[in-house]
């Protein structure tokens, strides 16, 4: 299997020190365990397994290993389109987490990423929260802003704030104060079949360069081969169309606000702007005008998607490094000949930078989870166990864990994590994670604004299905979805 | 000692006036008594609810506030909602939605009860087959016709294509089009069973003597339907389709699960919308003004079917 060309890429690193420094600014830069202005894959692999950590005498220093307790805690857990692998490490957490903790008391619930917001809210009116809960890295700031989570910091739990991307600690931090721990961070790389792209004529082993590459080649695929090109995602309520979309968005130079810049004011709304709407007509020219996109991309998710890959019938598309596993495991269940096209589809990965826009701007979501705990009144019976909470998150946000929960889909929030030898073990063991590493430079955070929930998961998929469908041109969707933006940002 | 006749007796009550409702009160606590645990139970889980929920009607609840943050509008939510150009796409969307949902389902439901009413081999097989849709999870059944629909790779689209009647598969839930249509069409899969088995249970209330008769007296088919079997289930049909109609008014899965309301809201029906404005836009005071709306046309519904239902127990006692 031919490997990407990663020295380009790190080179056009150099192009995203704008982005790096979003990230890096924060004002408790201080001096983080990693060296973030090296950041490329072979820095990420030279610090792999330099450093042993031991969790359970950490966290000891926080609550004590034989502390006994009562702790009722959700998270957003692992999801159909999630491997094995990662199912079998939140087994292992929770299993280890009850064994160096014996005396605490653990209540779980798993949820799911589209479910979590709705429950937790609804939760949270009845004054049935849980004491500690891991939330998407959108919703921090809504339920800090709100004033349901405790103040929480690094520090509370034994670490430092420097240990975590200064970009996630934004995305928990609201007029200063910090609410949150980020227990994982993402970036998304973009995959493709080479052997589709050899098929249309396509250098197999080369990704799109532009979004405008992406138009072309997804038409080229399509009209040759008659199947879907790109797997557009536009469906509402799902956290996958903003991670999808926004790299989209950014690329061409636009944005909700002007979160895509080093020192966001998210007081100017750039949903209507001419570079907005240039990546809303992407996504109309591939939708609607070459129909080179599955038209099921209006009521689809990424776990969709990850099928008509499988079966050869997807071009390329964007996602995690974990769907090289997810394949494996797909392809594990497939029968008969199906069995051995699926290990056709999985020999011709290849994975890929996000493409640039047109000014050569390249760009990707900032994700991730981050861990709150929750102020008493609202939590069922009017207590939180703080110490059983903070056992937790030491635990979760912890080197050895915070690499373990994201061994597959993502990254470890806690940067020490890159230091363990699970890292070097992962670099070994999951194919292409290089290239999600090196997309992480380019990672944008969304706003953290206590209205992105609703912006991200409401209004841009309604923008998308907007133009998508017809109901409005290109132009009247954006504006459309500038003013519901701007009637939110008004209190309406 | 006195003797107190009958009549006397409900003078003495009816003279008696209020002493006497506490005294019939009295006699009946043990039936009071029985029923007690439940008029509790709906008090908490139904009428607080519905009081909290007019209640909040009256304020503004800005997403960014917590609840308690709320301010009193009076009844601006509501002008807000009849103003507002959403509210009657959704409205319209319910209608087609409700009507062609109950009426289609009843229909489809009355004529296969008819049709399985005669005695034929297999009849037992067939009913228990045609009850299928009606007992599956509706949470299954929508991911099944999700993929059934599948605007890529749904089975409808690939026996179209492979028989050579289409080009590429229809469109049928990612267009603003065919989705309300294509999720009708679920619906009334789910629920003519039901009104199969009303208008069953309806047609053995038909005497037999009466058909018999108006056979003897020449009556075609058609005139014995017409006016001997439907007479007698007028009522019966009034009930399903009430209740029909109450169901669909409140029908949230099948929606929800297939589109989320999409494509463009061309699926959101009252209940989908008062969702996403409660718990995805936090919008709780609208979302209350907007369930109190439908709480008054369930409650209209819920009023003409409680009178059929009166309906048929005045027939049953005079007959």
């Amino acid at each position: 299997m031919t490997r990407i060309t990663l020295g380009s890429a790190v080179l056009r690193g150099t192009v995203a020190t704008a982005l790096m420094a979003s990230l890096m600014s924060t004002s408790a830069l201080g001096a983080p365990p990693v060296d973030l202005s090296k950041w490329s894959p072979e820095y990420v692999r030279s610090i792999a397994g330099t450093q042993d950590f031991d969790t359970a005498a950490d966290c000891a220093k926080v609550t004590p290993l034989d502390y006994k307790g009562r702790l009722t805690f959700w998270y957003q857990g692992v999801f159909e389109g999630d491997p094995d692998l990662l199912r079998q490490y939140y087994k292992d957490f929770f299993a280890t987490f009850r064994k160096t903790y014996p005396n605490i008391q653990l209540e779980e619930q798993a949820l799911t990423y589209n479910d979590l917001l709705d429950k937790f809210r609804t939760a949270l009116l009845g004054n049935a929260a849980p004491m500690a809960v891991r939330l998407q890295i959108l919703g921090g700031t809504e339920f800090a802003s709100k004033g349901y989570l405790q103040p929480l910091k690094p520090e509370d739990v034994g670490y430092s704030t420097e240990d975590y991307w200064p970009g996630a600690m934004k995305a928990v931090t609201w007029e200063g104060v910090s609410y949150g721990i980020p227990t994982n961070n993402e970036t998304m790389a973009f995959i493709w079949n080479a052997d589709i792209f050899k098929r249309a004529g396509l250098d197999p082993d080369k990704a799109p360069a532009t979004w405008d590459d992406v138009i072309k080649y997804s038409k080229q695929i399509h009209d040759k081969l008659g199947i879907a090109g790109y797997g557009l995602v536009a469906r509402k309520n799902a956290g996958n169309t903003p991670y999808r979309f926004m790299p989209q968005l950014w690329a061409y130079g636009g944005g909700v606000f002007d979160e895509a810049t080093a020192n966001p004011t998210y007081e100017q709304v750039n949903l209507d702007s001419p570079q907005s709407k240039a990546a809303l007509q992407a996504s109309y020219d591939m939708y609607v005008r070459d129909k080179s996109v599955p038209v099921s991309a209006l009521t689809n998710q990424q776990a969709d998607n990850q099928p008509l890959f499988l079966a050869g019938q997807l071009g390329m598309m964007i996602s995690h490094p974990s769907d090289y596993d997810v394949m494996l495991d797909l392809q594990k269940k497939a029968t008969g000949a199906d069995k051995d096209k699926a290990q056709t589809v999985i020999d011709n990965m290849r994975y890929g930078l996000i493409p640039t826009g047109p000014d050569g701007k390249r760009a990707v979501v900032f994700g991730g989870s981050n861990i709150h705990i929750l102020k008493p009144e609202y939590v069922e019976g009017g207590k939180v166990d703080e110490p059983a909470a903070k056992a937790i998150i030491c635990m979760w946000t912890s080197p050895e864990w915070s690499l373990k929960m994201a061994y597959a889909g993502s990254n470890p929030g806690n940067l020490n994590g890159f230091k363990t030898k699970w890292m070097k073990e992962r670099l070994d063991n999951i194919k292409f994670l290089d290239v999600t590493t090196s997309m992480l430079p380019y990672g944008i955070p969304f706003p953290a604004l206590p209205q992105a929930p609703e912006i991200m998961n409401i209004i841009v998929p309604d923008m998308l299905q907007n133009a998508l469908t017809g109901a409005m041109t290109v132009d009247e969707a954006a504006d459309d979805a500038a003013k519901r933006v701007r009637d939110l940002m008004g209190g309406l | 000692m006195t003797i107190v006749t009958g009549k006397a007796e409900a003078r003495r009550r009816l003279q008696s006036g209020r002493p006497g409702v506490l005294r019939q009160i009295w006699e009946h606590r043990a039936d009071y008594a029985y029923v007690l645990p439940a008029i509790a139970v709906m008090l908490i889980v139904i009428a607080y609810p519905i009081y909290y929920t007019i209640e909040l009607s009256f304020f503004k609840t800005p997403p960014g506030l917590q609840l308690r943050d709320k301010t009193f509008i009076g009844l601006d939510n509501y002008t807000t909602i009849l103003t507002s150009e959403v509210f009657w796409r959704v409205t319209w969307n319910t209608l087609i939605w409700t009507l062609g949902s109950t009426l289609i389902a009843f229909v489809l439901g009355f004529a296969t009860a008819l049709a399985l009413h005669r005695e034929f081999v297999g009849r037992g097989v067939l009913r228990a087959i045609l009850i299928i849709p009606w007992v599956i999870s509706a949470v299954a059944a929508s991911y099944i016709w999700k993929w059934i629909y599948h605007s890529d790779f749904g089975i409808i689209g690939a026996v179209l294509v492979g028989l050579g009647l289409a080009d590429r598969p229809p469109n049928f839930i990612d267009s603003v089009n065919t989705v309300l249509p294509s999720l009708i069409v679920v619906n009334i899969w789910r629920e003519f069973p039901f009104a199969m088995i009303m208008m069953m249970a309806g047609l053995q209330t038909v005497p037999e003597q009466l058909l018999r008769a108006a056979q003897v007296d020449g009556a075609s088919a058609w005139q014995r339907f017409w006016h001997v079997t439907f007479p007698h289930l007028r009522n019966v049909s009034t009930v399903t389709i009430l209740l029909l109609a109450v169901a669909n008014f409140n029908s949230f899965i099948i929606p929800w699960i297939m589109t989320g309301g999409g494509p463009s809201n061309a699926s959101h029906i009252w209940i989908t919308h008062i969702y996403e404005l409660a718990f995805g836009r936090q919008r709780w005071g609208v979302a209350s003004a907007y369930s109190v709306l439908l709480f008054l046309t369930l409650m209209t519904l819920g009023y003409f079917y409680v009178r059929a239902l009166s309906g048929n127990e005045r027939q049953e006692g005079s007959a």
